[in-house]
């Protein structure tokens, strides 16, 4: 009896330097929504596969890579953000190596003729999405372990940003680059830029918008995927197609939707891509308004609880680390269930923690790990 | 960093994400909430298919429920041109060679070259199916069907398609049915499907097509008679001709409807509702197939017969055609009506080639499709006395002690000056004194001149057109009404037509004027006079029941069959839909003493030593008197038209069963062509000795029974030996 009490009081007289104090001081809502977020993207991963011959396969791949990015979570966030923010231009430096490697012929070709993957017989990674983890990190110990961002430090820090986003161009992969704007975006504004520093980027950053548009390093299909948002009527059957499809099965599911794996265009495989990039529609058709609304809550709340550690982070690195990763989830789940809902471009962006694919959901889950880290190491 | 500045900032980046939340929850609130109806239709219209099925259309008995026409279903293999022309010219050579080979194996000899052939072929739309086998295996169905994806732009379709089993018995009556056109879909309401391929009529597993559905994809039932007209698809059939065109409302099935749902690839998932199509209702005709077996044979040989012959003015008699047609005078039902040359309904079943659509109507061919019996319209000669002489009598001019005449055999138009006052009986012959009845018996033209020359000069009292109003008392100068497409007419001059005619084109006529010479020619049927061998049946049958002037029918009732394995003639087996009652259309008021002046005269033709046509009727006597009347019609540098027209039994308070009419163009006198074959073909039937109709199945042994049955009944009934 007395030894189990002496156990049970051990851990405040380690407090600040082992582990289990830092568990003391994990955000647990956010773990929660979090958790149940992964397990409604098994959910519907199950039901957009079920229809395919190797379907069980997908999701017994995809629960696999939830496991290992649960792990990753817990792995990353029992570490000190700053002791693996002093790594960052290591971390950094590899990252933008692999993702400039992917451009190589060690680079798989991927659909529609773009390279952004690494096949190793049956595994696929995708470099993007640690890059942009990378990115991430290196920013935020660049920026926060400055006391005021000058221009050189904002040039550098551009820099940062700039390095990644022209390799995704070059694959070419629009959405991520448009990632590396967004996060830029949120990490600058928080970071201390100046405000007329702010708004030559905010113009500079229009331009560059403009200019992917225009650029001919879209190519026409990626072209009319964005323009058919704008103008329905001027575009491509093909490129339309997509948008209906995902449009239709999401209304279809009125209310409280036709049940799991009963949705008609999931069933019946109407709505391309809908595993990956249009898994919100198997939320929208099989789960209606109550089940999709059920799903943007518990996303506001990792956005708020990611929001909440930055506030509270000890230190202005944890601040732009989580700011870094909030503009990254943020834009992710705007730009995915807004092309959905068909108010966004149709750009190949993953929904966090949700669409099938192990590179997104392992670094989804590594990103939320370094949020939690910064939270449960916010005292030490 | 300042840390209030970094405050603000979060809180602007917090601001930021909440409203973008916002737009989201507001837009999945707008599609799932408010636009919900819209997108659903959307979501159904995607999935779901309606393939429209055609059903087996009604058969066609006669008068005692012998079929006519069958519904039977066969199996046709065809090529969809769409995604053959698609193909690479090699692949597609692969296909058809291996499609030949497989059709070879599997006992539908099929050359490689016919396959290439028919895809080249230019008379069938690019969209439409093109046959290359018909009638073939279930066999074969399912192993095409079981390897379709081995032969693209093969279809296996199931076919409800037409057989006659009496071969071209009845054809012009029984027309035939194909393809509905574009005008006639337009006419029934449907739709035509833009650029989209047509509908199959029947579906197959391996390319159906189909249009969208709509979210209630419930079919109209089958009880209602009116979709039946109105759900009409583009490749669907329909009644083209004769009893199928005016009967298609009864005839055409109920369409089917089976929804299928298909996923994104169009490969079938689920069939969601099946209303299979519900036969078309049977249709009775007022034929007896064994009567119309009967006179058909003999005009037909008739007919073959005069060809080549020449009459005393040498001219030719070519016999183009001929007509002959058999009503009930007590209700109007027609019981036979043949019209020679005929043609083989069956070559119709499959679509008419565009070489057989020209061979037919080809002049020379005698123009098989037409139903001379009501579309060809002739100068009725002799025959339309009935008419001359109803109006002597209901003008009152005849009721003056003015009926006997003497007949010189030549007849001096009063009042006459020039050179063409003189006209004449035929061969001048003189016929004495005669009275209505006599100048009936012996056919005197001087009487009726002489009737028809008074009338003119005594328009004042009689009016312009006393004789033409008597004959369309009798139904002719209009359509008999008969519910078969297009009914001739005919023609019945008047003053006032000849007038019109004239002001209309001058160019054509030399006078717009009506003399008397014209009420002398129309009163015997001459001059501008045309009428159909139906309009006179109809006629005579209208006198023979003694003035009831009923609509000829060809239909009896509408069944709708319980079970088509069962014989169609049992009353157990169906249901009554509808029976056809006669139709009244006019009366003629005729005084019996009047009527009996008539009537003698026309039952003296056949009865007396001096009829027109008694030596015929002593050559092939009927089991009871007849009584009508012969024509020889003139037409200029032809030979004459040869009409006859009659009923039987004749005779004071026996009811008439039958009215014939005979007419052969250029085939020479009435009493010598027409009147012999009106006998000829009356004479087993008064007997009650008409021979079974044989099908074409079994005709061989069919016509053995019936030459045993004849040579013992000692009737000759089969000859079709001239006179």
């Amino acid at each position: 009896m007395q030894q189990l009490r002496v156990d049970r009081q051990s851990p405040s007289g380690f407090r600040g330097r082992d582990v289990s104090s830092a568990w003391k001081h994990i955000d647990i809502v956010l773990l929660v929504a979090t958790g149940l977020i992964l397990l409604f993207g098994l959910v519907m991963v199950y039901s957009a596969t079920r229809r395919f011959p190797g379907g069980t396969g997908i999701l017994l791949r995809q629960a696999l890579f939830v496991v290992i990015g649960i792990v990753a979570m817990a792995g990353v966030s029992l570490v000190d953000y700053r002791r693996i923010a002093d790594w960052w231009q290591i971390i950094y430096g590899l990252s933008m190596l692999v993702l400039a490697g992917v451009l190589s012929p060690l680079g798989s070709l991927g659909a529609f003729g773009t390279k952004g993957w690494y096949a190793f017989g049956p595994v696929v990674f995708q470099p993007v999405e640690i890059a942009k983890l990378g990115t991430v990190l290196a920013v935020a110990a660049y920026l926060g372990s400055a006391e005021r961002v000058d221009l050189r430090r904002l040039a550098t820090a551009l820099l940062l940003f700039g390095v990644p986003m022209g390799l995704t161009m070059l694959q070419p992969d629009l959405g991520s680059a448009l990632v590396f704007i967004v996060v830029g975006m949120g990490m600058l504004v928080v970071g201390g830029v100046r405000v007329r520093h702010l708004a030559v980027l905010v113009i500079l950053g229009v331009v560059a918008v403009f200019g992917i548009l225009q650029s001919s390093a879209l190519d026409q299909y990626q072209k009319d995927r964005l323009t058919a948002f704008a103008n329905p009527d001027g575009v491509s059957a093909k490129a339309r197609y997509n948008i209906d499809q995902a449009q239709t099965a999401i209304s279809s599911g009125g209310l409280t939707g036709y049940g799991l794996g009963k949705g008609p265009s999931t069933r019946l495989g109407y709505v391309p891509a809908q595993q990956t990039d249009f898994i919100f529609t198997v939320a929208g058709e099989e789960f209606g308004f109550v089940g999709s609304g059920l799903l943007l809550i518990l996303f506001a709340i990792v956005i708020w609880r990611i929001w909440r550690a930055a506030q509270l982070a000890a230190d202005s690195m944890g601040t732009l680390l989580c700011i870094g990763v909030m503009s990254m989830f943020l834009f992710h789940i705007f730009e995915n269930v807004g092309m959905n809902l068909g108010i966004m471009p149709v750009t190949g962006i993953p929904l966090p923690l949700v669409s099938q694919g192990g590179s997104a959901v392992v670094a989804s889950c590594i990103a939320l790990g370094l949020v939690q880290s910064v939270h449960m190491h916010r005292y030490s | 960093m300042d840390t209030d500045s970094t405050h603000v900032r979060l809180s602007a980046i917090g601001i930021v994400a909440i409203s973008l939340f916002l737009a989201l929850f507001m837009r999945l609130w707008f599609l799932q909430g408010i636009d919900r109806q819209a997108f659903e239709a959307a979501s159904v219209s995607n999935r779901v298919r309606v393939i429209h099925e055609e059903g087996p259309r009604g058969r066609i008995l006669d008068r005692n429920g012998k079929i006519l026409v069958d519904s039977e279903t066969s199996i046709v293999v065809s090529l969809d041109r769409e995604p053959l022309r698609k193909m690479k010219e090699s692949e597609r050579n692969t296909v058809f060679v291996s499609l030949a080979d497989t059709l070879q194996q599997l006992g539908v000899p099929t050359k490689l070259s016919l396959i290439e052939k028919r895809f080249a072929d230019l008379r069938y739309a690019p969209q439409e199916y093109v046959p290359i086998a018909d009638d073939v295996d279930p066999s074969v169905e399912i192993y095409l069907m079981e390897r379709a994806e081995r032969y693209p732009g093969i279809i296996v379709e199931r076919k409800a398609i037409r057989s006659y089993p009496y071969g071209n018995l009845a054809a012009h009556l029984l027309g035939y049915v194909g393809e509905i056109n574009e005008k006639e879909l337009v006419e029934r309401g449907g739709k035509l499907p833009g650029s989209e391929s047509p509908a199959t009529t029947a579906p197959s597993a391996s390319a159906p097509t189909t249009t969208a559905g709509t979210g209630s994809a419930k079919g109209s039932t089958a009880s209602d008679s009116g979709a039946r007209v109105t759900d009409y698809r583009l490749g669907d059939s329909i009644g083209k001709g004769g009893v199928e065109r005016s009967y298609e409302a009864d005839l055409r099935a109920v369409p089917g409807e089976r929804t299928i749902e298909v996923n994104a690839k169009g490969d079938l998932v689920d069939v969601l509702s099946l209303e299979s199509p519900v036969v078309g209702d049977d249709i009775w005709l007022t034929i007896d197939i064994d009567l119309q077996a009967h006179a058909e044979r003999l005009l037909a040989a008739k007919i073959q017969d005069l060809r080549g012959r020449r009459d005393k003015q040498n001219n030719r008699l070519n016999a183009p055609q001929g007509s002959v047609v058999i009503e009930d005078p007590q209700n109007g039902q027609i019981l036979a009506m043949a019209s020679y040359p005929d043609y083989d309904p069956s070559v119709t079943v499959n679509g008419i080639s565009q070489e057989q659509w020209a061979a037919f109507n080809d002049p020379n061919s005698g123009l098989p499709l037409v139903n001379w019996a009501l579309q060809g319209a002739y100068a009725p000669g002799s025959t339309f006395k009935l008419y001359t002489a109803f109006a002597g009598y209901n003008s009152g001019y005849l009721n003056g002690g003015t009926e006997v005449v003497n007949d010189p055999g030549v007849y001096t138009i009063e009042n006459c000056k020039g050179d063409k006052c003189e006209v004449r009986n035929a061969g001048s012959t003189p016929h004495g004194t005669v009275n209505m009845a006599r100048a009936l018996t012996v056919s005197s033209d001087v009487y009726f001149y002489k009737l028809a020359d008074k009338f003119w000069n005594l328009t004042d009292q009689y009016g312009p057109t006393p004789i033409q109003d008597a004959a369309a008392e009798f139904g002719l100068g209009s359509k008999t009404e008969i519910p078969l497409a297009g009914e001739n007419p005919g023609r019945l001059p008047t003053p006032a037509s000849r007038k019109a005619a004239f002001e209309a084109r001058p160019d054509l006529f030399m006078t717009g004027d009506w003399r008397s010479g014209d009420n002398i020619n129309t009163s015997i049927g001459q001059g501008d006079v045309l009428a159909t061998p139906l309009q006179l049946v109809n006629s005579y049958a209208t006198f023979a029941n003694g003035g009831t002037r009923y609509q000829p029918q060809i239909v009896t009732k509408v069944t709708r069959p319980r079970d088509l394995t069962l014989p169609a003639n049992d009353p157990a087996n169906y249901e009554l839909i509808r029976q056809v009652e006669p139709v009244v259309q006019g009366t003629v008021q005729i005084q019996p003493d009047q009527y009996g002046k008539i009537y003698d005269g026309l039952l003296g033709v056949t009865q007396s030593a001096y009829g027109t046509a008694a030596a015929s009727w002593q050559a092939s006597k009927t089991a009871w008197p007849m009584a009508g009347k012969t024509g020889t019609a003139q037409v200029s540098k032809k030979a004459d038209t040869s009409l006859f027209a009659a009923w039987g039994p004749a005779g004071t308070g026996v009811p008439a069963q039958y009215a014939i009419s005979v007419v052969i163009p250029e085939s020479g006198f009435g009493g010598e062509v027409a009147a012999p074959l009106a006998f000829r073909i009356m004479a087993p039937l008064s007997f009650g000795a008409l021979l079974p109709a044989c099908p074409t199945s079994d005709q061989d042994a069919c016509a053995a029974a019936a030459e045993q049955a004849a040579s013992a009944s000692g009737n000759d009934v089969t000859s079709g030996a001239p006179d």
